[in-house]
């Protein structure tokens, strides 16, 4: 899941980027508002964390601007600003949910991650595909009852493939959305990591999940129960 | 509750309805006194008329009427009444219609004739009139040489049973009449105070509008009476204050609010993601570097604030001391310009090395480092500070590029940042706040002034300049 993190405060920037990236997210980070802007429309994010008071452009004009070229991305606004007015003119103006300052860092990332599911048209979050068992709120998997140990990383490949089962997934959306922050030029890290997956997902005698459609990308396949 | 409009209703009505009292009140007793003259001149006429038709004789009164007696005096109904004495007390004469009774009788001069009220015979209230004359002399036949000894008294009584009846009439005229008018009165005066006090409702009715919210409503001065135009532009004055003063309010907690929540929010999201993540010592031994990073911001906002409101108390000790203006400057120059977070300018300081100021030398440091501070911070890089003392004065200057007038008003104020994302974490926008809290604690004038060249000059002022023969040199 790819998220822009748009924040002028360098340490909220810097402990919540670090924070969202170790629960498996890719995560772009700007201080400032045009350029917060600009990534915004030049980038598919499933999750935008906007802040209110920003230089150069504030959060709420960027969220104007974001809804009237038909952005439809999710915008939570993460702002110091409180009142009723101000949450009210923030939703009003297309943000999906508002979070003041300081909050909880986990009830942040549940609100992100109830808005990457939101993405997907999905609000159960405890989803079965044949034998396999993953529940994408609690970061659960299991397959045959076996829970399976996944890092958050491989744990947001698998959400991504699941949220998108049964579509042909290409290496540049998961490198997009999922390892948008450490894929160098010509690097195979998508394929390492869906190897990997593969192997972890694997039990004796099942069919493999994760299948590779030559020249186009990876499909999981089955249907949710 | 009292009403204005009530009290003056109330007030005019009674007042109304007492001038209509004595209005009628005084007419009625015109009317009433003209009726009672006109009653008692045909009483005198009459009186007179008998006087003249009694004559004496040889010591003998003759009167001298020839046939019967008018009318009035023989009418059955309410008839005329007369009685003549001789100056014995013994009756020369009486109308008939006394049938044999007597009136009282009593005593008055031809030109003052007593008038009296009494009860007639049959009776019924009547008004009398009595004279007292000596009877012309005869002078038909021989002169006689006896005289009357003494006056014949006559009275006349007259049944005053129309007058009255007049007179009861023309009361209640007047009181049916002022009846009509107090109630048509009453309905005017309330219509009129209504209408009259309707621009006072009106104001009390958009002032009662007003709230918090709605401060930047304004009364209409157009249309308003003279009498109100005073409070009317008054009241808008103190809107226009109000309203200043909320906004600034308004502004003064989203700014403490943005300065406070911001570092508690960072200080709460490092500690959280090291929590979770322990295993990562980079990412803890970083989150504790910001940690202490956010603790001494949010302890430069707790100290600054502490100054303020220590000044705001009258808390601060003063130590006034003889101060030299120049090496203090200098030395504050020097550790700013020193400092790497600073950038290049050069500073001239146009200070007499004499100059030495009657101050606290603590306070005074702690203003000009803030000036000086602020002047490093916001020039532009490769700008110039000029510092120049005249006197009690002593002013700082540095090129601006992003201030402009409106501006100038907000300089002092706590927590205002011209960046409107307030994202420096390295100043709190206390600063410049201190630095005129300072000023007023020490008696002197901070003032801001931004010129068309886009420099800005902050001017001390009101200084006490210690005499060069009262101390030492610098």
């Amino acid at each position: 899941m790819r998220i822009l993190l748009v924040e002028d405060s360098k340490r909220l920037q810097s402990s919540l980027g670090c924070g969202l990236r170790k629960a498996g997210f890719a995560v772009d980070l700007t201080g400032d508002g045009r350029e917060g802007l600009w990534l915004a429309e030049s980038s598919d994010y499933d999750v935008i964390i906007l802040d209110l008071m920003l230089p150069s452009m504030d959060g709420l004009s960027i969220l104007r601007g974001l809804r009237a070229k038909g952005r439809a991305v999710h915008v939570l606004v993460l702002t110091a600003k409180d009142t009723i007015e101000d949450r009210v003119r923030g939703l009003q103006a297309g943000a999906d949910d508002y979070l003041v300052k300081p909050f909880a860092f986990e009830e942040l990332l549940a609100r992100v991650q109830a808005l990457c599911r939101r993405s997907y048209q999905l609000k159960n979050p405890l989803i079965n595909i044949g034998d396999l068992q993953v529940n994408v709120a609690a970061h659960l998997v299991a397959r045959r009852g076996k829970p399976i140990d996944l890092t958050p990383r491989e744990f947001k490949l698998l959400e991504y493939l699941v949220l998108r089962r049964g579509e042909v997934v290409s290496r540049s959306d998961i490198e997009t959305h999922i390892y948008a922050d450490s894929v160098e030029l010509m690097s195979n890290v998508v394929d390492s990591a869906v190897c990997v997956l593969r192997k972890k997902l694997s039990r004796p005698g099942a069919a493999p999940l994760i299948r590779t459609r030559r020249g186009f990308g990876y499909v999981l396949e089955g249907a949710a129960k | 509750m009292s009403s204005i409009q009530r009290r003056m209703t109330w007030g005019l009505c009674a007042a109304c309805t007492l001038l209509w009292s004595l209005g009628g009140l005084a007419l009625y007793l015109i009317v009433r006194a003209g009726l009672f003259a006109e009653f008692d001149s045909a009483l005198k006429a009459n009186a007179r008329a008998w006087a003249t038709m009694t004559s004496q004789k040889d010591g003998r009164v003759i009167f001298d009427y020839d046939g019967d007696l008018p009318p009035a005096f023989r009418s059955l109904h309410r008839p005329d009444y007369f009685q003549m004495w001789l100056p014995d007390g013994s009756t020369l004469q009486r109308s008939s219609s006394l049938r044999g009774r007597d009136l009282a009788l009593r005593a008055g001069a031809v030109a003052r004739p007593e008038l009296s009220d009494l009860t007639l015979p049959d009776g019924l209230p009547g008004r009398a009139i009595s004279i007292r004359f000596v009877p012309h002399v005869d002078d038909e036949g021989p002169p006689s040489p006896v005289r009357l000894n003494g006056e014949v008294t006559l009275t006349i009584a007259r049944h005053r049973g129309e007058l009255d009846r007049r007179l009861s009439l023309l009361a209640t005229a007047l009181l049916v009449v002022g009846a009509v008018m107090a109630a048509a009165t009453a309905f005017l005066v309330a219509v009129a105070v209504r209408r009259g006090l309707r621009p006072l409702s009106q104001l009390g009715a958009r002032a009662a509008a007003i709230d918090a919210s709605t401060l930047q409503l304004r009364f209409p001065i157009k249309g308003i009476p003279m009498e109100l135009q005073p409070i009317t532009i008054r009241l808008n004055n103190l809107l226009e204050r109000l309203e200043k003063s909320f906004e600034h309010e308004r502004r003064f907690s989203a700014d403490v609010a943005h300065e406070l929540r911001t570092p508690i929010a960072e200080l709460r999201t490092l500690a959280e993601v090291a929590l979770k993540w322990p295993e990562d010592s980079d990412m803890a031994r970083d989150a504790l570097h910001d940690a202490l990073g956010v603790a001494l911001q949010m302890e430069a906002i707790a100290t600054g604030l502490l100054a303020l409101a220590r000044c705001e108390r009258g808390l601060l000790p003063v130590h006034l001391e003889p101060v030299c203006l120049g090496p203090l400057i200098r030395e504050i120059s020097r550790s700013l310009n020193g400092d790497a977070t600073t950038k290049p300018t050069s500073v001239s300081i146009d200070v007499p090395d004499d100059t030495r100021w009657l101050t606290d030398a603590f306070l005074l440091h702690a203003i000009l480092s803030n000036l000086l501070s602020n002047a490093f911070q916001h020039s532009p890089a490769g700008g110039s500070i000029r510092l120049l003392a005249e006197s009690n004065q002593l002013s700082v200057a540095n090129s601006v590029d992003d201030l402009s007038p409106d501006d100038l008003p907000h300089l002092f104020q706590r927590f205002w940042r011209k960046d409107p994302a307030r994202s420096s974490s390295e100043h709190s926008g206390l600063g410049l706040a201190l630095a005129k809290a300072y000023a007023g604690v020490l008696g002197l004038e901070l003032r801001a002034e931004l010129t068309d060249t886009k420099e800005i000059t902050f001017v001390l002022s009101g200084a006490k300049v210690c005499s060069p023969t009262a101390v030492a040199t610098c």
